[in-house]
């Protein structure tokens, strides 16, 4: 009677072990095809299409792998690819898409490079190394696949799909890039060497006492409710900001901030249909830092306001004390596809000039004063015309 | 004459049923061969053993066998009925009930470890592990608060080291690349950018992961 009660629950055992058993074969089978601890040679394919204004010149994907971690593959991505500016424009960006599987969180991520002025028939190399996450068991070969997203000429025009948005992300930087070429110009301008010089050098301090904390972002529910409370925004005030926020709560609890709330209202006379706030933090030592920037989709008409709700938690050090919060207007994008961004005169607020980055030109600007010094500054200035 | 002393009346009988040692045999046969008194003797014993066998086989007359041999298996029984109750009683040793009970469960317990350990992914048994944990310094059971329940879905999180997935408190992945990046971002539509420099030529290279 006793053993068959023992040989009963075995039999019961088994099946639910099954699928188990299948995945562990599977990991198995690849542990001990690769070696313990080995990677396998990533199958990849690099996906141009044959109109695209750039091509392939080649490819390296050297160093990249796979190695399981758990239910997954782990996908280490080290590639450089050379394109090829095939069409009659300057290019002055590129975003590609870099993907293991669309749906796993992980699996997706993306390459982009600003601040570039390829020539019609020149070769530029995009250079990425990322880690994506693809589960054991998903179909479709290859392993991870690199397609092009988006590219932005010298006139602002966009190829590619925009599956990940690009065009707008690029035109962001691209007119920053161009604010401040135009900034540094001025300065170099009215001020001589010096002038610039200074700023160079302002901009290189700025970047070393820039605080980066630790932030983590989820989207979804926390019902950790405990000792909430409403603590309400303070807003940098932005004078040629197309869209002016009115009011603005989060809730907070200790180091935790969640489901930001805001009113804005459109000053302008055109449609919104994207703005972009930034989010700034301060803690009990009177620290403040940039948390998350606030994406919203919209349309919001002229001389109108509108409540906007963002469903994501933010969790600090839990050393930390939220004490206040700031929020500022990073970008706004018109219904016709025209942008706005802060103007370096916006830029000057003690704020924000503590807590933003720099554009990505600006520190490829400041890194080429780095490495080589001030004319070399000043030849990349005038290379550019706009 | 052979043997001339005669054979004893304990040697006769003991010749007679076949029941003389072996040693004594030869001497014994030699002498009843030669002795006439003797050999009468040892005739006359055989015949008288032969008689009491053919009277001792046969059974006597009105004997119920089945009634006589239900006696004796009862009489048997009752000798060792009443050997057992002046016998002391030898107990075999077994394991109370609750120890059976507890061997049985730590049996059972073994068996789902080892199909847990053998099956599941290291990043589920760390989540957990992580909620044993929770729950224990919590402990609702003894009036404390409520046990919050996260349905965190996948986090992302950035650091001056670069980006991290997390899920359940694991992590997914780990920061991107090597190098380190010069700033990262965070998005709260579940993505996260890093920047890096590249320190020969100045070009920025950006590096988003997707969360959803």
């Amino acid at each position: 009677m006793r053993n068959s009660l023992i040989l009963l629950m075995l039999c019961a055992f088994a099946p639910a072990a099954r699928p188990q058993q299948q995945a562990f074969a599977q990991q198995q089978a690849f542990a001990q095809q690769q070696g313990p601890g080995s990677s396998q040679t990533l199958a990849h394919r690099t996906d141009i299409p044959h109109d695209s204004p750039v091509t392939l010149a080649g490819d390296e994907w050297g160093g990249s792998g796979a190695t399981i971690r758990g239910g997954a593959y782990a996908i280490d991505v080290k590639l450089a690819l050379s394109l090829r500016n095939s069409s009659q424009r300057r290019v002055r960006g590129v975003t590609l898409t870099v993907m293991a599987q669309e749906a796993t969180p992980g699996g997706k991520g993306s390459l982009s490079v600003p601040s570039l002025d390829v020539a019609p028939g020149e070769t530029f190399t995009v250079r990425g190394d990322l880690h994506l996450l693809r589960p054991i068991g998903a179909e479709s070969s290859p392993m991870v696949e690199v397609s092009l997203d988006g590219i932005l000429f010298d006139d602002l025009t966009f190829y590619g799909p925009n599956k990940l948005l690009s065009r707008r992300t690029m035109m962001v930087w691209e007119l920053e890039a161009r604010r401040d070429r135009q900034y540094f110009r001025s300065l170099l301008e009215q001020s001589g060497r010096q002038g610039l010089q200074k700023a160079m050098l302002a901009s290189l301090t700025r970047d070393a006492d820039r605080p980066q904390f630790g932030v983590q972002m989820v989207r979804g529910r926390a019902t950790n409710t405990d000792g909430e409370k409403d603590v309400r925004f303070a807003f940098l005030h932005l004078p040629d900001a197309p869209v002016e926020p009115m009011d603005g709560v989060a809730r907070v609890a200790g180091n935790e901030a969640r489901a930001p709330k805001l009113v804005v209202r459109n000053r302008s006379g055109r449609v919104v249909r994207h703005l972009e706030m930034g989010w700034i933090v301060r803690d009990q030592q009177g620290r403040e830092f940039l948390a998350a920037s606030l994406p919203y989709e919209m349309r919001l008409p002229p001389r109108s306001s509108a409540q906007i709700l963002q469903d994501a938690s933010l969790r600090f050090d839990p050393r930390t004390s939220l004490e206040g919060m700031t929020g500022y207007v990073a970008t706004v994008e018109f219904m016709d596809g025209s942008l706005w961004i802060p103007s370096r005169a916006d830029l000057d607020d003690p704020t924000l000039r503590r807590v933003v980055s720099p554009s990505p030109e600006e520190q490829r600007l400041v890194q080429i004063y780095r490495k080589r010094g001030l004319n070399a500054v000043m030849d990349e200035l005038k290379r550019f015309t706009n | 004459m052979p043997g001339a002393q005669h054979l004893t009346e304990a040697g006769v009988v003991l010749y007679a049923a076949d029941d003389m040692p072996l040693w004594r045999r030869p001497l014994a046969r030699f002498h009843a061969s030669g002795c006439a008194a003797c050999t009468e003797r040892i005739a006359a014993y055989r015949s008288d053993q032969e008689f009491v066998r053919r009277m001792a086989a046969e059974l006597p007359h009105g004997l119920n066998w089945d009634r006589m041999a239900a006696e004796m298996t009862a009489n048997i029984r009752v000798g060792l009925e009443a050997g057992e109750c002046v016998a002391r009683r030898a107990q075999a040793r077994t394991l109370s009930t609750g120890w059976r009970v507890a061997a049985a469960s730590a049996g059972f317990a073994a068996l789902l470890v080892s199909a847990w350990w053998l099956n599941m992914p290291k990043s589920q048994s760390a989540s957990l592990e992580r909620a044993v944990k929770r729950i224990a310094q919590v402990r609702p059971w003894r009036g404390g608060p409520i046990l919050p329940f996260e349905d965190p879905g996948p986090l992302v999180e950035i650091s001056a080291a670069g980006i991290q997935l997390r899920e359940n408190g694991g992590a997914l992945g780990v920061s991107q690349g090597l190098a380190r990046p010069v700033s990262v971002t965070l998005s709260a539509q579940g993505s996260a950018r890093a920047r890096y420099l590249d320190q020969e030529t100045g070009q920025v290279t950006i590096t988003s992961v997707y969360a959803q």
